[in-house]
């Protein structure tokens, strides 16, 4: 499609854009693109005797033509990213915490779930345990956890992304821990991008908090995480990613059928208060040959022993109720 | 009775189209994200018009490599983006790079940052920009 400026159609989609992202923070769908667009073309074709049709359509729509300030999309527009389950695995790894399959979401668990919530949750785990699994070489259980991926993926229609050639792909590739964590980003992405297609931000949501909440689980899990001061770094480095994913929860929980996940999410929010973050900004270095800018800024993270504690507990509760 | 069928059949091959729009800007996009990088599993889209920026918030880890790819229109070259730190340091702009559709942004200490999007005026009035994210073991 081109968005060519020269057509009434083109005008009325940009701002149907411009306005779907000033109300919704989910991201924007190509049925309400094709509304605008739909309208927009129906008042082009609908000239003549249709004229009054087209213009309340146009007045409705509320075309605007005047130019705009600079505007940063904020709240509708603002899009968030939340950190990958494999850096977490990888950093459990570096810290020499021990692997504990046991702690995994049992693989039977996507055959029992139902309903969209708990098999969207249930989902992101698997693909935190898939991580989890891959970067301590348990190859086995990573194709285990592929296949369990694969049911529950059928079950919420994303057979699209996790299929049977993707399978077959991880089948092959089992001793290539690098191709498997490569595999299962490029079918997660893939999902993520059909979820957001179909207006489905909730699912997407859901998946991202079932796989932020297994990673933290698993790091908790092991007592040598809270004596490791990398590992309580980056569980205090994970504020701002537990803000954006509620408000994520939020934004798409149009049904309200998360609301129990909501309420718990908010609470682990209010322990995470007591996280302290300092920052100091350090001029970074860019080598352009290398394509590459070196971000020197530090940065550092105080967590209360008490509130490191509580933080532990509260993210096994919720794990827990997103596998009740 | 016709007029809505045709409304129908209007609304669902648009879908397609745009659709199809950010797809066809999304599997470029993917190219950049070589098999170097592990993909974060997320799909960062924004569809602006005229000076409109999509923002992107992101936490990067110390001691890791990212690679950041954005990407707008039918070529590389399209979107500008900048890396902003909370206290609006700019971090990188792409824009002193010829607006290099990929960048790598090493990050020696866990920072937030905030991505600002915005469409080069000179190449394209309105569109759907894409964002990618990946990053080294």
């Amino acid at each position: 499609m081109r968005l060519e400026p020269t057509s009434v159609a083109a005008r009325t989609f940009d701002t149907r854009i411009t306005n779907l992202y000033r109300a919704s923070m989910s991201a924007p769908t190509s049925s309400t693109i094709a509304l605008g667009l739909s309208l927009g073309l129906l008042m082009v074709a609908c000239g003549g005797p249709e004229t009054t049709t087209g213009t309340t359509g146009a007045d409705t729509l509320a075309v605007d033509t005047t130019p705009k300030e600079t505007e940063l999309l904020n709240v509708g527009g603002k899009l968030f990213s939340i950190p990958s389950p494999v850096q977490t695995a990888l950093a459990m790894r570096k810290a020499g915490l021990k692997y504990q399959k046991d702690l995994t979401t049992p693989l039977d668990k996507g055959e029992s779930v139902v309903g969209k919530i708990g098999q969207s949750a249930v989902l992101g785990m698997y693909g935190a345990d898939m991580a989890y699994v891959t970067v301590h070489k348990d190859g086995q259980r990573a194709m285990a956890t592929m296949q369990a991926i694969e049911k529950l993926g059928g079950k919420l229609e994303l057979t699209n992304s996790f299929d049977r050639s993707l399978l077959d792909r991880f089948k092959d590739n089992l001793g290539s821990e690098d191709s498997l964590l490569q595999f299962s980003g490029t079918a997660f992405r893939a999902a993520d991008q059909y979820l957001k297609d179909n207006k489905r931000d909730d699912v997407s949501a859901l998946v991202l908090a079932g796989g932020w909440v297994e990673s933290l689980y698993l790091t908790v899990s092991d007592p040598a995480a809270a004596k490791d001061q990398a590992m309580v770094n980056r569980i205090g480095e994970q504020k701002n990613s537990l803000n954006a994913l509620v408000s994520l929860l939020e934004a798409s929980d149009k049904e309200k059928g998360a609301t129990a996940l909501i309420t718990a999410m908010k609470e682990l929010q209010a322990l995470f208060a007591g996280v302290t973050n300092t920052y100091t900004f350090q001029e970074p270095v860019t080598d352009a040959a290398k394509k590459t800018t070196f971000i020197n800024s530090t940065s550092s993270v105080t967590i209360p022993a008490d509130q490191l504690a509580a933080i532990m507990a509260k993210v096994t509760a919720i794990r827990n109720l997103m596998l009740a | 009775m016709r007029k809505s069928l045709l409304i129908l059949a209007l609304g669902a091959g648009i879908a397609a189209q745009a659709q199809e729009l950010c797809g066809t800007i999304a599997e470029r996009c993917e190219k950049h994200i070589t098999t170097q990088y592990i993909p974060d599993g997320q799909f960062y889209r924004a569809l602006l018009q005229g000076d409109e920026q999509a923002e992107f918030n992101l936490t990067l880890f110390g001691g890791t490599t990212y690679r950041v790819a954005a990407c707008s229109g039918e070529t590389d070259g399209a979107l500008v983006f900048n890396v902003l730190d909370k206290d609006n340091n700019v971090l990188f702009s792409n824009k002193e790079q010829g607006n290099a559709p990929y960048w790598d942004l090493a990050v020696a200490n866990t920072i937030d940052v905030r991505i600002e999007a915005g469409l080069d005026p000179s190449k394209s009035g309105s569109g759907c920009a894409v964002m990618l994210v990946g990053f080294k073991k």
